[in-house]
């Protein structure tokens, strides 16, 4: 059983249902892909990989009951973080967030303040499902890797925290600079795609690739 | 001297600082006014009255139709305008940038605050002003990752007992100013796809004139009326495309021949580039009543990356006269073609009239952001003064026959390079901030940059939402550090007459008055009286925030004239914010009296009585 901050072992039983349900909806019954040996650590995973990934809340709406301590698959990935950071001229991220990304139309990247939430998982859900203050909705126009590319920079440049630090939160006022630097919660495994290994930022795995969408909870 | 003693002169000679009231200047480095001589001739300046508002009164921005921003007030000026001091203040409680100025009608002041754009009546007629009603429109805050440059709101309008403002999420509402309820609000644009209202909207008659922002968006730019009393759309004028879009047609008439020709709206931009042409209408408008005419300029194009959108680039940062009552064009300008810099032409026209050459003539006069002020024929279009006010480095000189500056290839902004030293920067030799005139100096007073930037552009992908824009910038001051000057110009002469250095941006409007005073206000906060004439600084006072917004004054209904500024930085200031000692936000309106004196002076009010107890004994403690 998966424990998570609020949810109900039914709900949790519904998420996982709909997370299957969507893996096989978007990238069909891919069974036992090839992982990233750890030799391969810094090339990025196959394309298809990453299109299974658990839709985050939508601004205002209902939580869809994932936890928000989810990894980024990519994190510290060098080959990530110029691809990141390339999108985030091309697709005007610059415009609104300023080319050294500490603001402008659009607030700062780099320091410790986050609207929305500075954790991975929350990042990913503000570029995919866009901010009531004026962020677009990318979702529809990039696909789940390239906005995990888009963390992976944003990442780089030292202002978020770690997936772990939803744990913070719940035991009051903690200072950042002490939080662990990212490393996947153990649960976190459950919902990497089929293939996938949780790697550090300096390319060690953490966990054995798992062979199939995710382990019941 | 022994040490006591000189001790004690120093201190009497740093008190003797603290009580005259030459205050506070921030430097001493006025340029003295060469010749006043020729202030007798530029006192044949002068400036339409139209509509004749009661003199103790502001219905306006800018005061009246012509821009002067000038009070026929004089019950404070230059003998005793060291005697000001803050009567009452006003927070909004809002903390965006704070660009417009107090509205006064009768004994009634009206302010809006920027996002979320809720309004305020305040009674002057009684003890600290208070609120008689507020209304809260409650925009959508999609339009504040929309603006460019700050949620802010530069001015709202009065008439014919409505109080019409823009809404950031491009609705024009009026509100009925005896119960503050809404009587119309009309939609003018899609905020979703990056466009926005900031401008003040202006009234002529039974029509208020309204223009969006978005040149950073690639929205393209549009002035519009409405009726003043349903709010009902009766045109809208294009800043680029077809000439039927533009309302160019059998009366327009340019004064120089490159800007003649069908569809130039289009044909001066690669293929279909007019549709994300910029152009947009956020500044100010002004108007002539006996050639009933509107004058009003445009942004920058858009995308800012020049080598994408070869061409003139028609019909931004240029500025129209149009027929308010049609919305047709009579002639148009453009101040730079083919911008490459995003310098605008959205700054104010002040209308005036005066001698030039040995012939009176009715002029604008424009203060444009790409440094240089234009004085021009505003029958004609014809440009009779173009000289730089600012230090520029991104023209070589100006070519009166074509009537265009010449530029510095070397100046140019290209992809993937950086370019550096080109001055003015993109918010120019001055902004948006207005000016104001004094018939009886014939000088235009005006805060202006010292500015320039580094540049480095980016090629742009249009993304609807999103900024259409690619200048990487980095600001810094220009020749002698300071970031800011208050100037008195010469329209006729062009040339500057007296400025006050200032280490920080001077970014806020000019008010002029009868009693010989200028005032304007600076970035890190300081509100100054100037005499006119001389350029020396009477009075300062600092107040909570930076100021970006125009000063205003009027007759309260006890007699008295007060001077209003609110305090509260932001919008284009904040390309300076990494100076040293840059302040935090603000959100209060100052207003200022003689001694401070207001309705409330000699009222009594609430004490305690002499002789009782504050606080009960308390039984609670033991061995006291």
């Amino acid at each position: 059983m998966v424990t998570t901050r609020r949810n109900s072992p039914r709900a949790s039983l519904a998420a996982t249902g709909l997370f299957i349900g969507i893996a096989v909806a978007l990238c069909g019954c891919k069974q036992g892909r090839q992982s990233s040996a750890p030799n391969q650590a810094q090339t990025l995973p196959p394309e298809g990989a990453l299109n299974s990934l658990p839709l985050g809340a939508l601004a205002g709406g209902a939580r869809l009951g994932v936890p928000d301590n989810i990894a980024n698959p990519l994190a510290g990935n060098d080959e990530a973080i110029a691809a990141g950071h390339q999108l985030f001229m091309e697709m005007n991220c610059a415009g609104c967030h300023g080319y050294d990304a500490k603001g402008g139309m659009g607030p700062n990247l780099t320091d410790k303040y986050w609207r929305y939430g500075g954790m991975p998982s929350s990042i990913y859900n503000s570029i995919y499902a866009g901010r009531p203050q004026g962020m677009p909705a990318w979702g529809k126009a990039l696909p789940p890797q390239d906005i995990w590319r888009l963390v992976t920079f944003i990442q780089s440049l030292g202002g978020t925290v770690s997936a772990t630090y939803y744990q913070v939160g719940l035991e009051g006022d903690h200072d950042i600079s002490s939080v662990a630097p990212e490393v996947p919660h153990s649960l976190g495994d459950a919902y990497l795609p089929a293939g996938v290994a949780a790697v550090t930022g300096s390319g060690e795995r953490l966990s054995a690739p798992t062979t199939s969408p995710s382990q019941s909870p | 001297m022994n040490c006591s003693v000189a001790a004690r002169l120093a201190m009497a000679l740093f008190l003797s600082q603290l009580y005259v009231p030459q205050a506070f200047a921030a430097s001493d480095s006025t340029v003295p006014a060469a010749s006043l001589a020729p202030l007798t001739a530029l006192q044949s300046t002068s400036a339409s009255t139209a509509p004749n508002d009661p003199a103790g009164e502001w219905h306006m921005q800018a005061h009246d139709y012509a821009n002067t921003r000038y009070s026929t007030l004089d019950q404070i000026n230059l003998s005793n305008v060291g005697r000001l001091r803050v009567a009452w203040t006003f927070s909004d409680g809002a903390m965006y940038g704070h660009e417009g100025a107090p509205l006064v009608v009768g004994s009634m002041m009206y302010v809006v605050a920027p996002f979320p754009d809720v309004a305020y009546a305040l009674d002057l007629s009684k003890p600290g002003s208070p609120i008689k009603w507020s209304f809260a429109p409650d925009p959508s805050p999609i339009a504040i990752g929309k603006a460019c440059c700050d949620a802010v709101i530069r001015g709202w309008a009065y008439a014919k007992g409505k109080l019409i403002y823009n809404l950031l999420d491009d609705h024009t509402v009026a509100v009925d100013v005896k119960t503050g309820k809404q009587i119309w609000r009309t939609k003018m644009g899609n905020v979703e796809n990056g466009e926005t209202m900031t401008m003040a909207p202006f009234v002529v008659g039974d029509k208020v004139f309204v223009g969006n922002s978005g040149g950073e968006l690639g929205k393209i730019g549009w002035l519009a009326a409405l009726d003043v009393d349903t709010g009902k759309e009766l045109w809208r004028a294009y800043s680029a495309g077809s000439d039927q879009l533009v309302k160019i047609g059998p009366d327009f008439k340019p004064y120089y021949d490159w800007l003649k020709g069908k569809d130039l709206g289009i044909s001066t931009w690669p293929a279909d580039m007019w549709r994300t042409a910029g152009g947009a209408v956020w500044g100010w408008i002004s108007y002539d009543p006996d050639l009933n005419l509107l004058y009003y300029g445009t942004s920058n194009p858009s995308p800012r990356v020049p080598v994408q959108r070869p061409g003139l680039n028609l019909w931004s940062s240029s500025m129209f006269a149009r027929d308010p009552d049609t919305g047709a064009a009579k002639w148009a300008y453009s101040f730079t073609p083919h911008d490459q810099w995003d310098y605008d032409g959205v700054n104010e026209n002040v209308l005036l009239d005066l001698t030039i050459g040995g012939r009176r003539r009715k002029v604008l006069v424009q203060f444009n952001r790409n440094a240089y002020a234009y004085t021009i024929d505003r029958e004609t279009g014809e440009v009779l003064v173009a000289a730089p006010f600012a230090y520029q480095t991104w023209s070589s000189g100006f070519d009166m026959k074509s009537a265009t500056a010449i530029v510095r290839p070397d100046k140019e902004p290209k992809p993937n390079i950086k370019t550096t030293d080109v001055c003015p920067p993109d918010i120019g030799g001055k902004d948006w901030q207005p000016s104001a005139f004094s018939p009886k100096t014939g000088l235009l007073y005006a805060g202006i940059f010292n500015i320039c930037m580094d540049v480095t552009d980016h090629r742009q992908s249009y993304i609807s939402g999103t900024p259409y824009d690619g200048m990487e910038m980095t600001r810094q001051a220009g020749p002698g550090k300071h970031w800011g000057e208050f100037m008195a110009w010469d329209p006729v002469n062009g040339r500057k007459v007296w400025a006050i250095e200032e280490t920080f941006m001077t970014m806020s409007g000019a008010l002029a008055t009868a009693g010989d005073l200028v005032f304007y206000g600076t970035v890190d906060g300081w509100f100054r009286a100037v005499n006119d004439r001389t350029g020396k600084v009477l009075w300062s006072q600092k107040l909570g925030s930076g100021i970006i917004a125009a000063p205003m004054t009027y007759q309260g209904p006890d007699g008295r004239q007060y001077v209003a500024v609110y305090a509260g930085v932001g919008g284009g200031a904040m390309v300076s914010k990494a100076m040293p000692g840059f302040p935090p936000r603000g959100s209060t309106l100052y207003v200022f009296s003689l001694d401070g004196d207001s309705v409330s002076t000699g009222l009594e009010m609430p004490t305690t009585e002499g002789g009782s107890t504050s606080t009960q004994n308390d039984n609670s403690q033991t061995g006291r």
